[in-house]
Parts: structure tokens; sequence; C-alpha cells
């Protein structure tokens, strides 16, 4: 099994905002997207955290219901790094694509939105944020915790992308995800296989 | 005559503003944060700056948006406990913030745009802690809805944090010296 030519698939998909990559690579695109990004983290960040924590006991005078009003602001902290970070990969889409702390991120990506997921169609979402009950229970715990190691490697492995900045490949990448940007006859050469 | 001599000293304080920053350059420790390799050096200091940025100012929010009457259920005074956290992250941003500038202070220095981000942490600062005085001091005055003066010092502690990232997020893009012996 490989990634590879959804990879490059991709590369072609986010290749064709080509109006926001117009605007990411005039003088003050990029670190206007980049500030975007940051602030966006912050309110994400900030208020997960304070959910998740409560659900860990701290601050138990908020009734877990009440605290869970924060994610809201989670939400839409999310849709502003998520929208900026869309307009990095369209303005330079091979960057992020081959790059391996950017797989990384996204894993961590994945692994916290399926925690998400799992927090909720397992009813323990329900019981929390319906319960009047001051403590969360043990499993509930444990999404939190998941959550904020996950959250943690999303920005670690955010931050160090600069660090793994991908070249490219010296030959056709027939790996389970490459890591180095294929030329186009090697895309080609990856396809015909 | 006293114009040149202003001129010298102008070029004298400079020098020895330079000697000074090139000192630091050549340390030990600023060498091992720019040049190694190692995970632990530049790439740590980055990460544990966007964490305790996450932590300080997220939380700040947070709080903000819960005296500007954001999740109104909450009881204000219970978000005392997660003030160590913010103040946490503020701290660990002041430690690797240092790291930073200790890698490169002429790059941070010479730019206007460092001083700004400065002044607007400052202000940040100044406005976090009126507010903590009035909202957090005494732990049963906590949950009367906040006064018009706490709510704007709300606003002024989102603005100041928010304007001290995009501060942070330009220095990247208006330094105009890397190093001392660039001159």
């Amino acid at each position: 099994m490989t990634l590879v030519p959804l990879q490059a698939w991709l590369v072609r998909v986010f290749a064709r905002g080509t109006l926001a990559a117009a605007f990411m690579h005039t003088h003050w695109g990029w670190p206007a997207a980049e500030s975007v990004h940051f602030i966006g983290l912050s309110l994400l960040f900030g208020t997960l955290v304070v959910w998740d924590l409560r659900l860990l006991g701290v601050g138990r005078r908020i009734p877990l219901a009440a605290a869970h009003g924060f994610l809201r602001w989670t939400g839409i902290g999310f849709a502003l790094s998520a929208g900026s970070g869309v307009m990095f990969l369209m303005a330079e889409p091979t960057e992020y694509i081959y790059n391996p702390s950017f797989h990384f991120k996204m894993v961590c990506l994945v692994l916290a939105g399926l925690n998400a997921l799992a927090f909720y169609v397992t009813g323990y979402g329900r019981a929390v944020t319906r319960g009047a009950q001051g403590v969360a229970p043990r499993a509930a715990k444990l999404f939190a915790l998941i959550s904020l190691l996950a959250w943690l490697g999303v920005i670690v492995f955010g931050r160090l992308l600069t660090f793994y900045r991908p070249a490219w490949c010296g030959a056709a990448p027939n790996g389970f995800v490459a890591d180095c940007v294929p030329s186009i006859e090697q895309q080609t050469t990856q396809h015909s296989r | 005559m006293e114009q040149v001599g202003e001129v010298y000293n102008d070029r004298v304080t400079m020098a020895s503003a330079y000697a000074v920053l090139g000192s630091i350059e050549s340390s030990a420790f600023s060498t091992w944060l720019r040049e190694s390799p190692s995970l632990l050096a530049f790439p740590l200091m980055l990460s544990l700056h966007a964490i305790g940025m996450g932590l300080a100012a997220g939380i700040n929010a947070a709080i903000a948006l819960r005296i500007l009457g954001a999740v109104p259920q909450v009881p204000l005074g219970g978000m005392r406990p997660f003030l160590r956290v913010m103040w946490a992250g503020f701290w660990m941003n002041a430690v690797s913030g240092a790291a930073l500038l200790i890698a490169y202070p002429t790059k941070a220095l010479t730019n206007p745009d460092f001083y700004l981000k400065l002044a607007l942490i400052a202000l940040a600062l100044v406005a976090v802690r009126a507010l903590n005085r009035r909202v957090f001091a005494s732990p049963d005055a906590t949950d009367v809805p906040p006064t018009r003066v706490v709510r704007r010092l709300a606003v002024a502690s989102l603005t100041c944090w928010a304007g001290a990232i995009i501060a942070g997020r330009l220095l990247a893009y208006t330094y105009t010296q890397l190093f001392a012996s660039w001159k």
C-alpha cells in the first residue's frame, strides 16, 4: 500500500486554488495568514485546555455542562486556523504534502478528531454535558488526556515544519508515503506501475 | 564642531552596542541554539513558544470571553484555577523567548517591530493584572456581573494579545539585519 498517488492528487487539488496562491504570494499575504493561524491556535488551544482540564478535575466550581460551552469558541479558533492553513496549502502544496512533519501533524489532527468523535459517539459527551455531576467519569478523563496530547502534537509538528522542508526526490518514491517532492516524470512512473 | 562630536559619539555608541550583540552571538549557548542539529535547540524553543502562547493568550481569551458574555452559564469565579495555567504559559514564553533572543539578538533588537511586540505584551500584562485584581481578588465577589471597567479591560487584553501575536509573526518579515557582523 502506498499513499504516493494520493499525495500527488492532493497537490493537484490544492494547486487549483490559484486565487488564494496569488494572495499568499503578495508582500503581506503570508504573514497575514500566519497571524490568523496563530490567533486561531490560541483561541482553539486556550478554550480546549479549559474544557479538557475541567474534565480532568481542575476548576470544579464550573459545572461540566457549562464548561462545555467553551467548545463553541474552540470551533471558531479551529475554523480560523483551518481556513488559513488551507491557504498555505494552496500557495505551496508540495511544501506540506511531502513534509514528514506535516504528516505527523495530520496524524495528530486526525487522532484529535477521532478522539472527539468517540467522546460523543460512546455517549460520554451526553453523560457529561447533560448530567449534573461535578466529577467526570474516568473514561472521560482519558478522552481529555488524549485530546491534550494530540493537540500538543499538532502544535509541535506545525512548528517543526520548517526544519523538514522536502527536497526533490532522487528516484521515484515507492514507500508508504513520499517525504520528497517527485518530479512530473517520477509521478508518471509511479502511475504507470 | 559640536555636530561632528555628536555624530562621533553616536558612532561610538553604535559600535559598542554591536560589540555587545556580537559577543552574545558568538557565545557558546547562542551558537548552540542556532546551529545545533538537535531538536532540543531552536526547534524546542520555537515549540515551547507556540504552546506557551496558546496557554497565555488562549486562557486569557477564555476568561475575557466569559467576562464579555460568552458562555454566561460558567461562574466567573470558577475560572480562578486556570489563572495558574495561564501564567505557566506566560513564563514558558518568557524563558523560550529569551532563548530565541539570545540565538538572534541583532535580528530582534535592530527591528522596531520587536519593541512593538514587547510594548504590546507589557500592555497586555497591565490589562490582565488590573482585570485579575478586580475579578479574582476576593473569592465571593467574583460571581457578580462584570463592571464596565472589567469589560473594557477584557477587550484590552484580547486586543493586546492579538496584537502581540501579529507583531511576533511579522518579526520574520521585517528584520533588516541578521547578525552584528553584517553592517
